[in-house]
């Protein structure tokens, strides 16, 4: 493991806090730090479409509990820099940035997220520079 | 340096009430830097950094967790594997000294590893409203078998050797660690490295450390 984006949820956690976010689901009582709970293990899961969810989880509790913020704006970045939506994880992070500026935890996270958009720039790049040599080279078979 | 360089990757655990310093001892560690205004962390941080210590380089990887109640039933699910503990409390605050306890008990139903190595630290010795002596952190350490330190990671005074002796302690403790490399230990030179560690499992590593001695040996130097 190399950065804090390469941590995973272990399926037996995902399980029990599923569970318990079922129950208080079933019961009509949600509450929010059983949600915070399971999307905080959703969004560390393997699996895209987890995190989605774990995302979707953590959205609704920004904008409607009195949930600390900073947590769920902290685990929005990381959901959505593990799934390469490198954008929005830097939107969660300036939004965490204006009320609490200075935060080395969240500053740490962001230069590892910016390398990464970087990286994939420069992936980027060279795939389309090779596309386009590909292209040149056949229009010039083509045209002989 | 590359990975093949490294003996074995070790997982330790920054544990402790907020506020204590955790963070702080872990920038101080890792980047020589202080926060007069560090913020609390939220959930878990993660830092790792490779050190040498007696010719084997090791890699650490770190996990600072978050010490407000909140996140209490998150924590413990990171305590798995974990090979080595860091236990801070702040000597100006008392209750932080008394919470320890509940610490460690949450590092024996949490932990799976029973021969962890354990490392207390009383931190922020640097201001002058001291509430815990150090008498009384030496004899904590010695009723739970564990290296004892303490620290200021606003001086930096402590750090390095905290971090130094809980490795060489788990180095020494067979079967808690696996070598990275299935190969015996060679420097950089190619010469064959410090004596008999090949860092095998199980295989017992000689050295000239005293193992009875349960508590820190820096710690007389710091005093
Ligand atoms: N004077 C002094 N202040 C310190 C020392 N270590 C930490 N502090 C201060 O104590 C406060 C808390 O430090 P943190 O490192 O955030 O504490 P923590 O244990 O990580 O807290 P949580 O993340 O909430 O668990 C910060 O304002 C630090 O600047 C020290 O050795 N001396
Ligand atoms: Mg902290």
């Amino acid at each position: 493991m190399d950065d804090i984006l390469d941590e995973m949820t272990s399926a037996q956690d995902l399980k029990k806090f599923e569970r318990e976010y079922n129950i208080t689901l079933l019961n009509g009582n949600l509450d929010p730090k059983v949600q915070f709970q399971y999307a905080w293990c959703l969004v560390r899961s393997k699996y895209s479409s987890d995190i989605y969810k774990g995302i979707l989880l953590l959205k609704n509790l920004l904008d409607t509990s009195s949930m600390e913020r900073r947590d769920c704006m902290y685990y929005l970045a990381i959901g959505h820099a593990r799934i390469k939506e490198y954008n929005k994880a830097l939107e969660y992070i300036n939004l965490f940035s204006t009320t609490e500026p200075g935060n080395t935890q969240i500053e740490h996270l962001e230069s590892l997220i910016r390398n990464k958009l970087r990286e994939k720039r420069d992936r980027n790049g060279s795939l389309i520079a090779i596309a386009g040599i590909t292209s040149l080279i056949s229009i010039f078979l083509m045209k002989k | 340096m590359d990975q093949d360089d490294v003996l074995t990757i070790l997982k330790i655990l920054m544990i402790g009430e907020t506020n204590v310093g955790k963070s702080s001892i872990l920038l101080r560690f890792i980047e020589d830097e202080f926060n007069d205004t560090m913020q609390n962390t939220v959930g878990m941080d993660y830092k790792s950094k490779k050190i040498t210590i007696d010719g084997n380089t090791v890699k650490l990887a770190i996990w600072d967790t978050a010490g407000q109640e909140r996140f209490r039933t998150l924590t413990p699910n990171y305590y798995r594997d974990g090979q080595g503990a860091i236990l801070v409390y702040d000597v100006t605050d008392r209750s932080t000294f008394t919470k320890l306890e509940m610490w460690l008990n949450e590092l024996y139903t949490y932990c799976n590893k029973t021969d962890i190595v354990k490392m207390v630290v009383g931190n922020k010795i640097d201001l002058p409203d001291r509430q815990v002596s150090t008498a009384e952190g030496l004899q904590f350490a010695r009723r739970h078998q564990t290296l004892y330190i303490e620290s200021s990671a606003k001086t930096a005074d402590g750090i390095k050797c905290c971090f130094e002796e809980l490795v060489q302690k788990i180095i020494q403790t067979p079967g808690l660690w696996d070598s990275y490399a299935y190969k015996p230990f060679y420097t950089a030179n190619g010469v064959s490295g410090p004596r008999n560690r090949t860092g095998r499992r199980g295989l017992k590593l000689t050295d000239d450390y005293e193992p009875d001695n349960s508590y820190s040996s820096c710690y007389c130097n710091l005093i």
